[in-house]
């Protein structure tokens, strides 16, 4: 019954849209949505009403080439942007003002808050969520039967955590309990944030205006993290990683625990179906507690883009959100952004699909439009401060170089206002 | 010969001066063509640039000289130059030096030569950006070759991580642009060492001088030119180096490897401020210029009799 209902909608929505005249408009996403995108690009054109043109541009060059393409006159009409360059996007007036549509949908109460919370500059919205990511943990089971562990229990609290990993860690020299890219910033606010965000403890305060780096969550979980290091139960490339293993250190089975990402389940069931893996939360200090690093993209349309366009990138996104396509985007290892049909979208999945899904509904987005400064840069001051405070010798220089960072951080976002 | 007689006579001296004046002109023209374009050109645009807020998304606006008095006090820009600095300096002694020995030995004629000549410069034919994912490769800590070989050999206590900590990985990335570069200068120093008349260390040996003396009072000043070209490009692309402190260290540990184009990358890359950017390039630019010019300089040929 609901089903069809939301079916009616979705056809008297392109229905509506298709009184205007049939439109080609052009369409980025980053490389990372290239197992989804051509799919739900397919089935949106196959309907007939408009043309989707898709371009896939390397996860890393996207910003780039979308501000080279914007200077001269030859930016895409829409973009799945990574949702955490929208506040910076937004600020830049590189973007459409998208309120009035985003307001006129009735499941607009249902998309993810944590795509809307950035998106919205100056209380208007510049950007629909698209597709999330939420950060989870994944742990081996095989290894953990091995070690003598429940395989179907996963690790609830940071203590948990380090004690199931130490037993691991002693199954032999190759095999080690815990794995995490220790050079690596878009990582660590990804897995590492969570740990602190579900204690109750944040990195950024007042909007991102204030960095609390020795907030006293932050500095517990650095000393977590560190007494691992310090035990051997992670391995030493892990120190000089900047985000290259990632996710294949813990597809190679030899790793216990990991935190990863939801994109993580679906890429390893593909690519290393014999892994025999379970997903949870990522937990806080005490049992009970959790977090997640709501991530994803979130759906712009450029600035310049003209009007007779723009309904034709509202019915794409219209497709998007139909039951339809939030199945498309499910199907292929994306947590459906919206919430009242997450669960029927999910349903021809296992209830790993699920928890991610969940993570996602509970998770967390910095706002900053200092993202790459502060954050994402491999020379910026959060992953500076945080890998010299994880492989330090003692607490006191771990402290000292979390001191230091939060002072670097201040003086980039003091010196940006 | 036989047309050169039989031309007429050249025309008076002033008007042909002036019409080989312009046709000189018009041979240089594509020449300079170049230059304009692919050099004075961008060169004006990075001045114009540097004198606005310019970001990479969004409108660029006027401020002035504000982004030279802000460089001034930009300790990371400054700390970033003196790192090239030390680079610059370890990296032209070791290819120099090694370039050099390398010139001495495969400057004589012969088919083993020839292999070994050919050898010593495979490295320089791959880009610095594969040279530099191999070495990432060679120097991981868990599945490279130098820690766990180091390990096995028992010269180390358990493996150890290159990477993370400053001398070995300093050391590292400077071994392997020797590695990857060596080759280059020592065809430059070996054409040099061949130019040298081998009438002059005969002349050297008949009068009674060493290997030494002949090394030092005939190699040495014959090989002066060459060298200076050796020199100069050594020491300005070593001042440019970027790609394998990106690739290999990703300007780590602690940021204690970043370099001066690596810092103009962040500024204009990663935080999307061009126009700072472009003045850090000004900068670098003129610096590069006053070095060459030192060089040139010390390295002149000495006038006769001086």
């Amino acid at each position: 019954m609901k089903h069809q209902i939301t079916g009616a909608v979705m056809m008297a929505a392109l229905a509506w849209s298709g009184l205007a005249r049939a439109e080609e408009f052009s369409l980025w996403v980053r490389s990372d949505g290239s197992e989804y995108m051509p799919k739900l690009v397919d089935a949106f054109n196959a309907k007939g009403e408009h043309t989707a043109k898709l371009q896939i541009v390397t996860t890393d060059e996207l910003v780039q080439k979308y501000a080279i393409a914007s200077a001269g006159g030859s930016a895409p009409d829409a973009l799945s942007l990574d949702l955490i360059y929208t506040p910076a996007f937004a600020e830049a007036g590189q973007l459409k003002d998208m309120t009035d549509f985003a307001k006129s949908l009735d499941y607009f109460d249902s998309l993810s808050k944590a795509h809307l919370s950035v998106a919205t500059f100056e209380d208007r919205i510049y950007g629909l969520p698209f597709s999330g990511d939420a950060s989870i943990l994944l742990w081996n089971k095989d290894l953990y039967e091995k070690a003598g562990l429940d395989p179907e229990k996963g690790p609830k609290s940071w203590a948990e955590i380090e004690d199931q990993a130490r037993t691991i860690a002693g199954l032999g020299d190759d095999i080690y309990g815990f794995y995490f890219s220790g050079q690596c910033g878009g990582c660590a606010i990804f897995t590492f944030a969570p740990l602190i965000w579900a204690s109750g403890g944040d990195l950024l305060q007042e909007n991102g205006r204030k960095a609390t780096l020795t907030d006293p969550k932050m500095v517990a979980a650095v000393e977590f993290y560190r007494g691992m290091v310090e035990d051997g139960l992670v391995p030493a490339g892990a120190e000089t990683d900047g985000g290259t293993n990632f996710f294949s250190a813990f597809a190679n089975g030899n790793i216990g625990i990991a935190p990863s990402g939801s994109f993580a389940i679906g890429a390893l069931d593909n690519r290393y179906p014999d892994l025999n893996f379970g997903v949870t939360f990522l937990p806080g200090q005490t049992e009970g507690e959790w977090s997640s690093f709501a991530g994803g993209d979130n759906i712009v349309i450029s600035h310049g883009t003209p009007d007779e366009k723009v309904s034709a990138i509202e019915a794409f996104i219209q497709f998007a959100y139909s039951l339809e396509g939030q199945t498309i985007l499910a199907n292929n290892g994306v947590v459906p952004v919206r919430g009242d049909i997450a669960k029927e979208a999910l349903k021809d999945l296992d209830d790993r699909y699920a928890i991610s899904a969940e993570a996602m509904a509970g998770g967390h987005t910095p706002y900053t439009t200092l993202f790459n400064d502060l954050i994402n840069s491999r020379n910026g001051p959060w992953i500076t401060a945080l890998s010299a405070a994880w492989f330090a010798s003692s607490a006191d220089k771990a402290k000292a170089a979390l001191e230091a960072g939060e002072e670097e951080m201040q003086s980039i976002i003091d010196s940006a206002n | 010969m036989q047309q050169m007689a039989d031309s007429p006579l050249p025309e008076p001296t002033p008007r042909r001066s002036q019409r080989s004046g312009w046709m000189g002109l018009v041979y240089l023209s594509p020449a300079l063509f170049l230059v304009a374009v692919f050099f004075l050109l961008p060169v004006g645009m990075t001045i114009w640039m540097s004198l606005h807020d310019w970001p990479l998304i969004g409108k660029a606006r006027w401020i002035g000289i504000a982004n030279y008095t802000r460089l001034w006090g930009d300790a990371r820009f400054w700390d970033a130059l003196w790192f090239t600095v030390q680079y610059t300096f370890a990296a032209t002694i070791g290819l120099l030096g090694v370039a050099f020995a390398l010139a001495l030995m495969v400057q004589r004629e012969g088919r083993a030569v020839a292999f070994y000549r050919t050898a010593y410069f495979l490295p320089v034919v791959t880009g610095f950006a594969s040279a530099s994912l191999l070495w990432v490769w060679l120097a991981n800590v868990d599945s490279g070759l130098f820690s766990p070989a180091a390990d096995a050999l028992g010269l180390t206590d358990g493996r150890v991580n290159l990477l993370a900590s400053f001398t070995p990985a300093f050391l590292l990335v400077t071994i392997m642009v020797v590695w990857k570069m060596a080759g280059f200068y020592m065809i430059i120093l070996m054409s040099g060492l061949q130019a040298i008349p081998s009438d002059y260390r005969e002349a050297a040996r008949i009068d009674g001088a060493g290997r030494m003396q002949r090394f030092r009072w005939i190699t040495m000043p014959l090989v002066r030119q060459p060298f200076a070209l050796a020199l100069i490009l050594c020491v300005s692309s070593s001042m440019l180096a970027f790609d394998q402190f990106y690739i290999i260290l990703s300007g780590g540990p602690h940021n204690q490897t970043v370099t001066a184009v690596y810092k103009i990358f962040n500024e204009s890359f990663v935080s999307f401020r061009l126009g700072y950017g472009a003045a850090l390039s000004m900068v670098l630019l003129a610096i590069l210029m006053v070095l060459s010019v030192i060089q040139l300089i010390l390295l002149r040929d000495r006038e006769p009799g001086k």
